[in-house]
């Protein structure tokens, strides 16, 4: 069976490529602010996102509630599980080697996804709200996905204007930096961490409250989330926040690319083949990042 | 101030037992042989190490145990031997990123700090971007945000030409004449014997002796310490 590839198509997967990006930077940007300001890798970043969808899920059934409405629990609610989770456990492996942060964030990990099956089950939940696509032109665009980025950008567009223009935000680069000089000047780094790790949970919520509407909804749904982000993260450079926003929208657009022109089972395949090749050729990654 | 501190590293006594006691408005000098304790000394007073033994006080209260940016608030600030600037953050940002009460006033406090060392037309150039000498200097003015009582510099003359160099001179003199307390870190024995009004000399972590830096020059121990019998 031959399949002509038309101008067409290759128009419409990059559209899908963009505006599925939007949403893997959004995510990402969570995952990169921890590895920036405290080292530690959160592999539980995933199941803080499925969370972030059982909260929409949950809203939706029992109050009826918008799922996009969602958004504005969703994000507050894991802003704080979030800040929870640093106080309780992560602050003390801060300091610790990497493998000990990586052991208990993958222990977290689990607890949370063995957490939402005890008390969701395992049954597959979707929250049906929103069907069809916008036509325009030759083009047609899933309703659900396009106001899906469009929250992304104007969630990452938020997170950039706070980390660039705000005093919170110059204090958390200031922490990312060097964290013993921010002590000098004054900057009370446990309350950045703090601050840091709930504003990092509270982007993997609305990354959860998004794709609710567009996913299967299941206790572990979170994890491919987990490692998408890991790809932006690397793509974009570690510790580069604009970076992530280019590493989204760039894993977004390779996965399409290659389930049109190879197929949609290979799209993961390809993205970790280029995790390879720019871990070889560009290790800081695609802009420059901290070595 | 400083009362018979001891800090130890596994076996190695780093500062054994010493005390230096400072008075308001004066310059003055920490200096020794490498390895004497000097740089260890400045991280207990700032709260990054904590003392083994003894304590430490400023005005009248103990601040020995309390966290790093506990004692910046009590009015202490610091420069490191090897700057620390934030790379990735302007040169003004680098001292609005010091935390003080009023944030609107901040700002207008960081550009007259950077007109003060003449960095103005740099305010919106990346830390990492400037000359060495131009790093150090917006980390001394990075100290001067919250106008702290103590000033420690460790090593400020290190690496900046003299023209940069008399800037800075000039800047500690200012800051003593406005009644600061300045403490600084030295191997550039002209800066230390100009600009210090006592010098204390630190050898394998003891305090070897103190005085003005005349007498200090030609003490046979001091000489000995640098320069082996």
């Amino acid at each position: 069976m031959t399949v002509v590839i038309t101008p067409t198509m290759i128009g419409q997967v990059i559209i899908s490529g963009l505006l599925a990006g939007a949403l893997y930077a959004m995510v990402a940007l969570g995952l990169g602010l921890i590895f920036g300001v405290m080292r530690v890798l959160n592999v539980a970043h995933g199941p803080l996102l499925m969370l972030g969808a059982y909260t929409t899920f949950w809203l939706f059934q029992l109050l009826g509630l918008n799922p996009y409405l969602s958004l504005l629990v969703s994000m507050p609610l894991l802003f704080l599980a979030g800040v929870v989770l640093q106080r309780v456990l992560v602050h003390r492996v801060v300091d610790a080697p990497e493998l000990s942060s990586l052991l208990l964030m993958f222990g977290v990990s689990i607890a949370l996804v063995n957490l939402a099956q005890l008390g969701f089950t395992s049954d597959v939940r979707s929250v049906e709200y929103l069907t069809g696509s916008f036509i325009l032109g030759p083009f047609a665009f899933s309703k659900s996905r396009v106001i899906a980025c469009a929250f992304a950008l104007a969630i990452t567009a938020g997170a950039f204007v706070l980390l660039k223009k705000t005093r919170l935000g110059k204090a958390i680069r200031a922490v990312s930096q060097s964290r013993e000089v921010a002590q000098v000047c004054g900057i009370n780094v446990q309350r950045i961490h703090l601050i840091t790790f709930g504003a990092a949970s509270a982007l993997a919520a609305a990354g959860g409250t998004l794709v609710a509407v567009m996913v299967a909804i299941q206790p572990e749904m979170g994890q491919v989330y987990t490692f998408k982000s890991f790809l932006v993260i690397v793509l974009g450079g570690a510790g580069n926040y604009p970076g992530a926003l280019l590493g989204g929208l760039l894993l977004g657009l390779i996965e399409q690319l290659s389930s049109l022109f190879i197929t949609t089972q290979v799209n993961e395949a390809v993205a970790y083949v280029l995790l390879v090749l720019v871990l070889l050729l560009r290790p800081t990654g695609l802009l420059k990042g901290r070595s | 101030m400083v009362d018979r501190v001891v800090k130890r590293f596994g076996g190695v006594t780093a500062v054994n037992k010493v005390s230096l006691s400072l008075e308001a408005g004066r310059i003055y000098g920490l200096i020794g042989p490498k390895g004497s304790g000097k740089t260890t000394l400045f991280n207990c007073i700032t709260g990054v190490d904590q003392a083994d033994e003894g304590q430490i006080r400023f005005k009248g209260q103990r601040i020995d145990g309390l966290k790093p940016h506990q004692i910046f608030h009590q009015g202490i600030g610091r420069t490191f031997q090897v700057i620390r600037v934030f790379p990735e953050l302007t040169a003004l940002e680098n001292l609005l990123v010091v935390t003080t009460d009023d944030y609107a006033a901040a700002r207008a406090r960081a550009e007259d700090l950077l007109r003060f060392v003449k960095l103005e037309r740099l305010a919106n150039e990346y830390a990492g971007n400037l000359s060495y000498g131009q790093q150090k200097l917006v980390e001394f003015v990075r100290v001067l945000m919250t106008d702290p009582e103590l000033v420690l510099l460790d090593e400020p003359a290190a690496g900046v030409n003299r023209t940069l160099l008399n800037e800075l001179l000039d800047a500690v003199r200012t800051l003593r004449d406005r009644g600061k307390t300045v403490l600084l870190v030295e191997h550039d024995m002209k800066v230390v014997m100009g600009l210090c009004e006592t010098v204390f000399v630190l050898d394998h972590g003891e305090k070897l002796t103190e005085g003005p830096p005349g007498v200090i020059q030609t003490d046979e121990r001091v000489i000995e310490a640098y320069f082996g019998r």
